[in-house]
Parts: C-alpha cells; structure tokens; sequence
C-alpha cells in the first residue's frame, strides 16, 4: 500500500469537532426558536427573548466555524452567513403569520385574550 | 375587526398555490436534471473504450482492460482509470459475451442479496466490507493473502473461488457464508466487480488503498 | 383491539377497515424487532445462526417488515379518517377488504419465501418469485404487481370517496400526495444492469417516499389529529399545512441530491444536494413549533373558559405525536443534517452512522405517529370519550422510545470509530474494514445496541398489551 495522499481536506482529528459543531448549530437554531416561540406564547416573560438573540448568535458562530472546518468555498460561507441573516427573521414573521391567522380564522378566542 | 386584516400571509388560496408551485417546480427541475444525468450514467459502448472516450459507467468490455483508481488533480479528488489490455478469465471477451457476464452477473448479486450485507456503491448494509472498489482491495492482489489461500495464479479466479466457498476461506470471525453460486454465476460476480469499481463514484471511496501494479501510472 | 371491531362503536365501514389494518401493522412491528436483534447479535457473535438464517435473511425481513407495517398503518390511518373528513361512507369498502385481505395474504406469502427459501440461483425468475435483493424494496416482482392492484383499490376507494363528499383541504393533500407515493414505487420496480442506474431510480423510491411524500402525509394525519385530539381550528390547521407542503417539497424533493454524491452520478448533484438537503431541517423545525404551540393555545382557551380539564382527548395518541414532534425534529432533521454535506458524507458514507440516522428517523418520525392513530382509532372503536395514558401506555412509549435512543447513541458511537479509523485513516479497504469492526469502543457500542434492542423490544410488549387492553380498560372506567 502507498502512502496516504495528502490533500487540504478534513483529517481524523477534525471529524469530532466537526460533529459537534454540527450538533450545535442544530441545537442552538432550535433553542433560539424555542425561546421565542415560549416568550411569544407568554410562558416567560419577553426579556428572555434576549437569551434566544443570545442563541441566535452563538448559532451563527457555530455556523461560520462549521463552514471554514469543511474547507466551504469563501461564498458558500458567504451564503451560509446570508442564510443566518434571514433565520433571525423568520420566527418573527412566523409569528406575525400565527397572530394574523388566529384574528382572521379564530377571533372568537384570541389566546392573547385568555392569557393575561 | 377581521376584515381589516384580511392580508395575503393569511390566506389559504395562496398558501396552496404557492405550495403548487414550489411543488411543480422543484419537480420539473428534478426531472430535467434526471435527464441530464441518465444521459451521463448510461453506459458506455466497446467503441467508446477503445477510443479512450471516458465514461462515468463504462461498456462491460471494461473487464478487458487494467483498472486503477488515481488522484485526479483536475477534479480534486480519485477517478477510476483504464489501463492497458488484460485477459480477463484467461481469454478476451467480446463485446457481447462481456454483456452477458455482466447480466449473469448483476442478477446474482441481487438474488443472493450482496446488499444486506454489503453495501455497493457505498449503499447497502453495514455488516461487511463495501464492494465498490472490491476489485483493486489490496488483499486479493499478488502481494495480497488471498491468491494464495485460495491457491489461484489470477485475481479473478482468487475471488471466484472465494464466493463460491467463502466460509472455506475465511480470514474474520465474521464469515461470508455459502450462499449456493456457481461457478459461472462467481465469474459473472466478479465481472460485475470489476465494471462496479471502474464506475466514476466522484472520489469515493477517499484514499482507498492502492494496489501494487494495478496501473501503469504512478 | 382484538374485539375493537366488534365492540362496533364505528361509526362507518372505513374505519373498520383501518383497524383491521391497524392489526397486521403491530404484528409486523412485532416481528420486525425480533429480526432487529438476531441481526443485532450476529455482529457481537457471528456464529449465531450462521448459514442457517444469516444477517442478510434478518435484515431483509427486518427493513421489509418495517416498510410493510408502516405503510399498513398508513393505509389504515386513511381509511380510518375518510369518512370524518370527507363526510361521504367510503365508496367501495367491500372491495377494500378484499384487498386487505389479498394483501395480507401475499405478505405472508412474501415473509415465508424470504426465510424458508432465502436466495435463489441467478436468474429471472427468482426475482419473479423469490425476491429482488434490493434493499427495503425486495419484495419479489409477483408481489410488487398485486401491491399495485390493491393500492389501486385503495387509492380508488380514497379518491372516489373524495370526490362524492366534500373537499376539505386535509383530504385535497392525502389524495395528492397518494397517488405521488404510489406512483413512486413503480420507479423501484424494473431491472437494469447498471448499477449506478439501478441506485439512481431506488432512490426515487426510498428517498422521495421519506423524505417528501410519507413526511407530507405525517403532515396530514398531525393536522387530522391535532383537529380531532385537541380541537384545534380547521382553516388554521391547513393553512399550516399547505406551508408545510411547500416547504417539504420545496427542500426534499431536490435534497435527494444528497444520495447522488458517489454512485457515479456527476458533480453538480453536490451543490443540489448539500443546498437543498441542509434546508430539509426547517420544515421539521416548524411542524415541531406548530404542534405545541397549538397544544398550548387550545389548552390556554380551554383554561380561559375556566375548565381545568386537559383539551386532550385521547392521551395515549397525543403523547405520541408529541413524540413524533420531536422524533422526527431529532432523527432526520439533526442526525439528517450531520451527514448530509458532501465533505462530511464522503467519509460517513454507508457507516454505522447511517444507521444511526435510520434507526431514529424512522422510529420518529414515522413509527411515533402512526402508533398514535392507532390509539385514536381504538377510541373511536370504543366509543370512548376520553383516553387517558395508563401505565402499560406509558411504560409502552418511555421503553420504546428509550431504547431507540439508545440504540442510535451507541450507533453514533459506533459510526464514529468506524468513520475516524476505516475511512479517516485507513481508506475503506476490506482491511481497515475489519480493523475498525474490531476497535473495543466500536464492540462495546455494538454490545449496547443490542441491549437496548431488548429494551426497545419490551416496550414494544407493554404497547402491544397496552393496545389489546387499552379500549376495554377505558370504557368500562367512563360507564
Ligand atoms: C450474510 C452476509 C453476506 C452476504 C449475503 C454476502 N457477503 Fe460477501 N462477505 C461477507 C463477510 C462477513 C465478508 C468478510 C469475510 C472475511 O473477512 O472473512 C465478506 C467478504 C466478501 C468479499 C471480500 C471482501 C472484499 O472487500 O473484497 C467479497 C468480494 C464479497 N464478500 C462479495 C460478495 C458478493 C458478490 C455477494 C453477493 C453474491 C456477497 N459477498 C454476499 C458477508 C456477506
Ligand atoms: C429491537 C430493536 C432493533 C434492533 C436490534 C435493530 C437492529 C438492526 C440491525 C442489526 C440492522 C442492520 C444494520 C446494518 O446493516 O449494519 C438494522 C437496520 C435497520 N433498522 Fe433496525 N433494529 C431495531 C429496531 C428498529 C426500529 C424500531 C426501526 C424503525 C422504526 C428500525 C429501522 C431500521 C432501518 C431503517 C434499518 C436500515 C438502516 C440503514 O440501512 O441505514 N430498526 N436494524
Ligand atoms: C423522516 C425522514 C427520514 C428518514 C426516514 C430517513 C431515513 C434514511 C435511511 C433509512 C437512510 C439509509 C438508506 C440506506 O439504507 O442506504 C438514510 C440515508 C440518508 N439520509 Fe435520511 N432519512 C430521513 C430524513 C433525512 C433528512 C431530513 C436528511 C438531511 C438533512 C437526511 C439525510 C440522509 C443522508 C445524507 C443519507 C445518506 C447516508 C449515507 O451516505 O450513507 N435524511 N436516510
Ligand atoms: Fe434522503
């Protein structure tokens, strides 16, 4: 057997980290959400809505070491970044959506009405 | 209080239209990228080997020629390569009677069931080695333990031999067992190995072991 | 569930129906988690069983079982929502019990062939008769023709029904997506002797089937549910539900790129893949939103109006879509997305890390649910009003779910020594194969597989129990 070809690609020591930031970008993408969608819901107050910006970022982080340990093309990590932008956005029209169709469909008994 | 707010986000028409679609198409891309990639799968032809035309999947004269497995610096990763000519069970094998090796061959593999226990291609089941790049496996080259052991002067009878009586030959405590092939039907297998690990897999396996002489380059 | 039919709460024919549907599932389960654990002991001790009833012959009925009884618990959950969504009877269950039946009768048949005869010679006709040695879709080619004939049946009797009664937007999806599902398995159902070809239409079927149409039918039956369990508001249900559509779609049916990396495909299939695939997540994470925050809606009305009663009305059903919220969000969408870019996929290809994945999608998502809609069927059977969790349902979900969990981590585990030294280090050669096989950490982890195989095999007796008891139990509790 010849001798391993060398390459600038991922090597064994970088597959746990790898692992685990991938873990991590997931983990904090749904505890962002769930921050949030608790705040909206009303089960905390909105000051922890703060700690999901808090996971958010640290997504975010996750998501950018991610793309430079696979070795991402510098626009693949652009777009990833882009993609991270608009993430921020979308509990906060999701929510918009769930208010505007509880109004339209089901006025009789806002939630916002039941809970204080 | 409802009326004023009767915006689109909210509306089910649109959600359902969008879904359509969205729905339609990413199917309508699907398909043309199919079409694309049908026609960069479908196998290649005697002549296309002969003339050095590369092909993604080969014509299953490929079981005439050496196979070696490279770094690619244009494409960054390993590519199959086609060497020189090699007798192939001792003879050269036509256009059509490679084919028919090859059909003998691929039915077996699917009524014996190599996939759950193998994976081809790297899909399949997780319990033995994958087969993909069987064919160069250091172990069944010259330098290798498996020619001997099964007391055979070419690669292609070692491994015939072997899937005939792999429980006769084996080398782990997890054995291949006796599935009932014959000898025919283990010549068309390992012309079915042979043309599988001359298929362009884009680099994969990554770094899989080089075989002494299997190609001329190096 | 045994006398579920004849206790006759049903208020129609289809969900008897989907009972007797809902009965060979369970077996099926059943048998497949034994097939699970022989082939889960033949790689701790590979004598086991050895030459008589090898790992191949486990695992084929194993992932044919688990196919089989999934997409028998999907049929009856179809049948068993007909009639309430539509408000028509079913058009021609009569004729749908005769396919039940001859469906039944060819799946034993099936089974029987698979461990008595095992392998045939390489020919024709042992992919006619005997089966077609391609994973999860093996059955033998007879087979595949009778499933078209009564799937026909089927989709006749749900697309009749749909158009006689009336068209809400749920039913709309469910007859939608069918007839894309079963249309998919005809891509299984041919032979080439092109291997990379022969992969290329398997995936249409595998992939397209779980990650696009059986998530989109989740979909269906989550908001059926949600309706029905928790009295959830219609018109905001399918909103959601369209969106999921477009979403599952939008993101799975090009994220089957992500198979298209190695099999001889060409390069593009990487950026496809990668892209579309790592967005495959995002609908998981909203339907996994969408069913607690309704939950949490209706029960905040409901504690409004100043009841203290929970809105559930059926706790053993909605315990386990919860499950399925989160088994689904878990299985594919994390252990999804870990494997799903071309630069980590090259290594994790086809290893115990597959597995991982697998194992907990399918349980998650899929499994999770469509025991749900067993439960709720049986309370419909009943005629009970309200089904509370007994201790056999809870035992039943914790020790099931427990021990797939399990299972994945010690896979995980497992996947992780072999990625590192076969594949890493050592370059996927026979060799490094077994060399990894061997590592302590990759055998203990097999080891713990196995245990929590038993585990995930007891839970499965307190359901089954839970099951054949639950309807009695809860009726004779409101009289
Ligand atoms: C019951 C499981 C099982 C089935 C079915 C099976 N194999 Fe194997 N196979 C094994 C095991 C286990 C080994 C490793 C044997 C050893 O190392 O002693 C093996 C080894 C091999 C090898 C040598 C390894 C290498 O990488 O070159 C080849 C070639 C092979 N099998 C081909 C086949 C083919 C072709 C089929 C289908 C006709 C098949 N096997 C079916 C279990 C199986
Ligand atoms: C008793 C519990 C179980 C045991 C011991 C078990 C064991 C196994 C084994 C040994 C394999 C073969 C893996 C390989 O090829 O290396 C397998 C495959 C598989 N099992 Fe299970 N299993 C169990 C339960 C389940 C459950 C509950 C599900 C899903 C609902 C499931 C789904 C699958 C799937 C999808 C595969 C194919 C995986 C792949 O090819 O990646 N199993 N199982
Ligand atoms: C409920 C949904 C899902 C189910 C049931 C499921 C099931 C499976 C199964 C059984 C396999 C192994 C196939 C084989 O035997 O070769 C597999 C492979 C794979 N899945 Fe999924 N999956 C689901 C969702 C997802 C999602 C959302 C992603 C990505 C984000 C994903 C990414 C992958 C990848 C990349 C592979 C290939 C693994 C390899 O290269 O060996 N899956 N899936
Ligand atoms: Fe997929």
């Amino acid at each position: 057997m010849n001798e391993l070809i060398v390459r600038p690609e991922i090597t064994p020591d970088m597959f746990l980290p790898i692992f685990t930031i991938s873990t991590l970008v997931l983990v904090f993408g749904v505890a962002y959400a769930a921050t949030i969608t608790l705040a909206k819901m009303g089960y905390f107050s909105k000051k922890w809505m703060n700690l999901g910006y808090l996971f958010w970022a640290l997504q975010t982080y996750s998501l950018y070491l991610l793309s430079v340990w696979i070795q991402s093309e510098p626009f693949t990590s652009k777009v990833l970044m882009v993609t991270m932008l608009a993430y921020l956005f979308i509990p906060h029209l999701y929510f918009r959506l769930i208010e505007d169709s509880d109004r339209r469909y089901d006025s009789g008994n806002n939630i916002a009405e039941q809970k204080n | 209080m409802a009326n004023k707010n009767l915006s689109v986000w909210t509306s089910i028409p649109f959600w359902r239209r969008s879904a359509a679609w969205v729905t339609g198409f990413a199917s309508i891309l699907l398909i043309w990228l199919t079409f694309d990639t049908l026609g960069q799968i479908t196998m290649g032809t005697d002549d296309d080997l002969k003339n050095g035309v590369t092909k993604r999947v080969p014509a299953a004269t490929v079981i005439n020629y050496k196979i070696g497995y490279e770094m690619s610096t244009k494409r960054g990763h390993e590519v199959p390569t086609i060497g020189e000519k090699e007798p192939f069970f001792g003879k050269e094998w036509s256009a059509d009677d490679a084919a028919d090796l090859l059909h003998l061959g691929k039915l077996t593999s699917q009524t014996k069931n190599c996939m759950n226990c193998h994976t081809l291609l790297g899909n399949g089941a997780y319990y033995a080695p994958d087969l993909t790049k069987a064919w160069i496996d250091p172990a069944w080259s010259k330098t290798g333990p498996m020619m001997a052991m099964t007391g055979k002067s070419t690669k292609e009878e070692a491994i015939a031999e072997f899937l005939q009586h792999p429980s006769t030959y084996p080398t782990h405590a997890r054995m291949m067992p006796e599935l009932g092939i014959t000898a025919d039907e283990a010549k068309g297998l390992v012309a079915f190995l042979k043309h599988m690990s001359s298929i362009d897999t884009n680099g994969f396996p990554r770094n899989f072991g080089k075989e002494e002489g299997s190609t001329n380059a190096h | 569930m045994l006398t579920s039919i004849k206790e006759n709460h049903l208020t129609n024919k289809g969900q008897e129906l989907g009972m007797m549907y809902f009965r060979v599932a369970i077996i099926l389960f059943g048998a497949q988690l034994v097939m699970g654990l022989i082939a889960a002991i033949q790689f701790l001790a590979p004598g086991f069983l050895f030459e008589l009833f090898d790992f191949s012959v486990a695992r084929m009925v194993h992932i044919n079982a688990l196919v089989v009884w999934m997409l028998y618990a999907m049929i009856g959950a179809t049948y068993m929502m007909l009639t309430d969504e539509t408000g028509h009877e079913g058009v021609a269950i009569g004729l749908g019990k005769l396919g039940f039946w001859l469906l039944t009768a060819a799946v034993t048949v099936v089974v029987l062939v698979y461990i008595i005869v095992q392998v045939g010679p390489g020919t024709e006709a042992s992919l006619w008769l005997i089966h077609e040695g391609r994973e999860y879709i093996e059955a033998p080619r007879w087979a595949d023709i009778g499933i078209v004939v009564v799937v026909l049946i089927f989709y006749f009797n749900v697309f009749a029904t749909y158009m006689k009664g009336e068209k809400t937007g749920i039913m709309t999806v469910m007859v939608a997506n069918l007839l894309a599902l079963a249309g998919l398995y005809m891509a299984g159902m041919f032979y080439t002797d092109n291997i990379s070809m022969d992969q290329f239409w398997w995936w249409w079927v595998i992939h397209l089937w779980v990650e696009a149409t059986w998530e989109v039918f989740v979909g269906t039956l989550a908001a059926y549910a949600l309706i029905k369990i928790i009295g959830a508001k219609r018109e905001i249900v399918e909103m959601w539900l369209w969106i999921e559509v477009l979403m599952l779609f939008g993101s799975g049916i090009l994220g089957m790129g992500h198979h298209y990396f190695w099999i001889g495909t060409p390069e593009y299939w990487w950026e496809i893949g990668a892209l579309f695939s790592a967005l495959e997540p995002v609908p998981l994470i909203a339907m996994f939103v969408h069913v607690l925050y309704d939950w949490g809606k209706e029960q905040g009305i409901a504690e409004g109006r100043g009841e203290t009663a929970s809105v559930i009305t059926n706790g053993p059903a909605m315990a386990w879509i919860v499950t399925n919220a989160f088994g689904n969000f878990l299985g594919a969408g994390i252990w999804g997305f870990f494997h799903t870019l071309p630069q980590v996929n090259i290594y994790t290809h086809g290893t115990q890390f597959t597995a991982a994945h697998g194992h907990l999608s399918f349980f998650g998502a899929y499994a999770t649910i469509l025991i749900g809609m067993m439960y709720y069927g049986l309370q419909r059977a009943y005629g009970v009003q309200r089904m509370k969790l007994t201790f056999k349902s809870k035992m039943g979900i914790f020790l099931t779910t427990f021990g797939v969990m399990g299972m994945t981590i010690a896979l995980t585990i497992a996947g992780y020594e072999q990625v590192i030294v076969e594949r890493g280090e050592m370059g996927a050669t026979w060799n490094a194969f077994f060399v990894a096989q061997n590592l302590p950490w990759y055998v203990q982890a097999q080891m713990w597989r196995a245990i929590m195989g038993v585990v995930t095999l007891l839970g499965f007796i307190y359901l089954a129990w839970d099951l054949l008891t639950i309807g009695k139990v809860s009726k004779e509790a409101e009289a």
